[in-house]
């Protein structure tokens, strides 16, 4: 496609927020800036607000407070189609009524494009998703997939300032979604429209995003390029939610001796190297407190796989069950420490389920996963032992949730965990 | 997954234990057992009669077969022509009307709170029998504009306007110097010039018309090039002398009089003060002639005759519209919650401003609900009776006539068997297209 020239459409939310007349809070004092034809991931677990917030930029939602800005522009008042956007919608919103041709193409029939150069646009667009052949056909008559691209279609045909995607593959299945996934994302690069993509899969998170914005219950958690949010998550719900499978979280203390730190855990004790010392300075302040521990899956491995694997870095568990994906082994075992309750922790385990949730309040051990090299000899039931990358082990204020990096959080004697 | 060989086995016995009480023949005769009593009432109450009915349509009186000459007496009766005509006005107009309307309303009380409330108000007189509206809706075309609802509504408006004259049922008396122009206001016979005055003696005028501040009347006087001009009540109690002011008889304020030129035209207006007297002066030379307008004498709003020859039909439809406006609304109403949200939303972003969005979204989403109720609405107008039997006075019953209407009253108030079972025959004839039109909607929804 062509670009057309334009001024530049980046996004502006500052304080935007949304209070439904029942009074639910959806979205509450939310900033966020998105560069000209930068992609934009919103993430978090349903009900978190993400898609209130990008019907909020679209129109088709009240801003209660806040200002949103499309290139400059204070929109707040503008009604949807004068905003100069596009939609793509969960259930791909296509006018049952009309062809593949007309659907594309009634964006620009209502906004008086001569009919010649619209047969163009729509023709060229069908092209680009590969409707070419289906332009006559109604939108009943196509698979899921192809009424994804039509309603992709509808979007790019108008050359737009910016694109709005509401989940827009959580309807198609496994494979197609990875293949839309990569369409979608290429004809954004291609177009270099500025958008926001709202789901609430962190696969498609990290693989689409050029910055990814992890929301929950309405607030912003953080906003980073996606392997930054992988590696330095701020706090605590970050941190679970990105990764999949997510990362193993326990309370530990953390004490020093002869000059040594440690960690230690449901009868697991690992040595804390200086490199680790030294980028994470925060730690030095919680010596002698107790900090929740995160280890990535992939931060573990077969202690037999591992040629002269440190002594004072493992972890011996037994396998509860084992699941060969191929490339690698996840390997489930319990950890004997009670589970992290706090109120992110609790936030993902409803994301996951109900009955998550109620199994981690009743639970007196933590379970864990590690990502291990397929030729380990670990068996289900049998015993293991891990060893474990402290290089990039993350930790967490046990009562605020926020990941120490830098700076000690004072402690905080009156809230308990 | 995995089949064990138990599954395998088990299923072939599942089968013929399936199979067993329904043993060949004793089936079928228990269903047609149970479906006798539905095939006797069918059978009685409406294939029988159908069949009796045309059959009848080709027979006289006394049931002799006389041809097409049922048929021929159709086409020969002016009532009956009326009769199709009308029947053709109301599916042409009512059903399109009420459809139309019930669908912008349904999508207007969508926007508002209450809509469920508003809803229901609107359906409630589909609850209400034909013969209970026609009552109800005579009450309302009553012409008198004191008592009909309807004409008390226009009557008000009217007579903010221009309401009726100060003394509509004013008059004078036959030996009086005055007389009626072509207009219909009261002219003194003779002219007059500046310095010469005018009187204008009026009867017939009620107590109760005159205001509470009307003064004696008195002789005009004439004075430099001032035309004073007087109109009174020409009687008092007794009798008194005509043509002549006396003690006792009042002037009559409110009555607007007028000066005329030679040419008719009217070169200056007044309205009479408590004495009834006005003073016209700086107007000219004249000569001129007095007149009291004819508005002084409008009757005001009459009335008008809904349910007169002319205006029935359209009246009844009206009526008719009532009764099915809350039924459109409601059904499309319905269909209009279970449109899909986010494509609506999607025309929006679209850049379909509201407008566009009713025409070329939800109407054409719409159109199988909107297909069901405009196709129930023309056969409910087709098969309209009860509305036009009770709500048309006998005076316009043959102008208001329609089909249904005409059936009955040639076959059981005339007794003429024959015609009547023609008509119905007419009817039914014309039911079979919208009734096979709606099967195949429904066909099509399944």
């Amino acid at each position: 496609m062509e670009r057309v020239l334009r001024g530049l459409a980046e996004i502006t939310l500052e304080e935007v927020a949304k209070t439904f007349p029942d009074g639910t809070e959806a979205v509450s004092s939310f900033d966020l800036d998105i560069a000209d034809g930068s992609l934009m991931v919103l993430v978090g677990p349903s009900g978190c607000g993400k898609t209130t917030l990008l019907r909020m930029v679209a129109g088709l939602e009240d801003i209660t407070a806040g200002q949103v800005r499309i290139g400059g522009k204070v929109v707040n008042e503008i009604p949807p189609k004068d905003r100069d956007i596009a939609m793509v919608f969960q259930n791909y919103a296509l006018y049952p009524h009309m062809s593949v041709y007309d659907n594309i193409g009634y964006g620009l029939k209502l906004r008086k494009v001569n009919k010649r150069e619209r047969d163009r646009l729509i023709r060229q667009a069908a092209r680009t998703l590969g409707l070419g052949d289906q332009l006559l056909k109604k939108p009943r008559a196509l698979s899921g997939g192809q009424r994804q691209r039509v309603a992709m279609g509808r979007a790019i045909v108008r050359q737009p300032e910016a694109f709005l995607m509401d989940e827009p593959l959580s309807n198609l299945d496994a494979k197609l979604r990875v293949q839309m996934r990569t369409e979608i994302s290429r004809i954004q690069r291609d177009v270099q429209v500025t958008t926001i993509y709202v789901t609430h899969d962190q696969t498609e998170a990290m693989t689409m995003g050029d910055r990814v914005a992890v929301m929950k219950k309405g607030e912003l958690q953080q906003v980073d390029a996606p392997q930054s949010l992988y590696e330095h998550p701020e706090n605590l719900f970050v941190a679970g939610f990105i990764g999949s499978p997510s990362m193993n979280l326990v309370e530990a203390a953390l004490d020093a001796s002869d000059g040594h730190l440690f960690v230690e855990f449901g009868g697991t004790r690992l040595h804390l190297g200086h490199d680790v010392r030294g980028r994470r300075r925060g730690i030095e302040g919680y010596i002698g407190r107790r900090i929740i521990l995160g280890i990535r899956p992939e931060d573990m491995e077969d202690a037999s796989m591992v040629g002269a694997a440190p002594i004072d870095r493992r972890m011996l568990v037994t396998v509860d069950v084992k699941e060969a994906m191929g490339s690698e082994i996840y390997a489930h075992f319990e950890v004997d420490a009670p589970p992290v309750l706090t109120e992110d922790t609790k936030e993902l385990a409803i994301d996951a389920g109900e009955e998550v949730l109620e199994e981690l309040e009743e639970e007196a051990g933590t379970n864990w996963v590690a990502r291990l090299n397929p030729r380990t000899r670990a068996r289900e039931g049998g015993r293991v032992e891990l060893v474990v990358d402290t290089q990039n082990l993350h930790f967490f204020d046990a009562a605020t949730g926020a990941a120490i990096y830098e700076n000690a959080q004072p402690e905080t004697p009156g809230r308990a965990l | 997954m995995s089949v064990t060989s138990a599954d395998v086995r088990a299923r072939p016995e599942r089968a013929r234990t399936r199979r067993k009480p329904s043993a060949g023949g004793s089936k079928k005769w228990v269903a047609w057992a149970f479906l006798a009593p539905a095939a006797v009432i069918i059978g009685a109450l409406i294939i029988y009669p159908t069949i009796d009915t045309i059959a009848q349509s080709f027979q006289n009186e006394s049931r002799q077969f006389v041809g097409v000459d049922n048929y021929k007496a159709i086409t020969e009766s002016p009532r009956i022509l009326t009769a199709i005509r009308n029947t053709f006005i109301w599916v042409v107009v009512a059903p399109a009307l009420i459809t139309g309307f019930g669908l912008i309303v349904a999508v207007l009380t969508e926007r508002v709170s209450y809509t469920t409330a508003i809803r229901v108000v609107l359906f409630m007189p589909i609850a209400i029998s034909g013969l209970a509206a026609g009552v109800l809706w005579r009450l309302t075309y009553e012409p008198d504009p004191e008592r009909g609802a309807l004409n008390v509504v226009i009557g008000s408006v009217v007579n903010l306007v221009g309401g009726p004259g100060a003394y509509p049922d004013a008059t004078v008396l036959p030996e009086a110097p005055v007389q009626e122009t072509s207009d219909g206001a009261l002219a003194a016979r003779s002219t007059v010039r500046p310095g010469e005055s005018a009187e204008i003696g009026l009867v017939n005028v009620l107590d109760e018309e005159i205001p509470a501040g009307a003064t004696q009347a008195s002789e005009p006087q004439a004075s430099g090039d001032s035309i004073p001009v007087v109109v009174w009540r020409d009687f008092k109690p007794g009798g008194g002398e005509p043509g002549v002011i006396e003690e006792g008889e009042l002037g009559l304020p409110g009555a607007v009089v007028e000066l005329t030129d030679a040419s008719g035209e009217v070169v200056a207006t007044q309205t009479t003060g408590p004495d009834g007297s006005v003073s016209f002066s700086g107007v000219g030379d004249g000569p001129f002639k007095a007149q009291i307008a004819a508005s002084t004498f409008s009757p005001g709003f009459e009335g008008i005759e809904w349910l007169g020859s002319s205006l029935v039909t359209p009246a009844l439809i009206l009526a008719f519209f009532w009764m099915s406006v809350g039924f459109a609304v409601v059904i499309i109403g319905g269909g209009l919650s279970a449109l899909p949200r986010d494509v609506l939303e999607a025309a929006r972003v679209d850049g379909a401003n509201e407008w566009q969005t009713f025409r070329l979204v939800t109407v054409p989403l719409m159109r199988p609900v909107i297909g069901v109720v405009f196709v129930t609405l023309t056969i409910n107008v087709l098969k309209i009776f009860d509305l036009v039997y009770v709500l048309a006075p006998g005076a316009s019953q043959d102008e208001a006539n329609v089909i249904g209407v005409e059936m009955f009253r040639t076959a059981f108030s005339e007794r003429n068997f024959g015609v009547g079972a023609a008509v119905a025959v007419l009817l039914f004839i014309l039911v079979i297209p919208i009734m096979a039109l709606n099967l195949r909607n429904f066909r099509r929804e399944s």
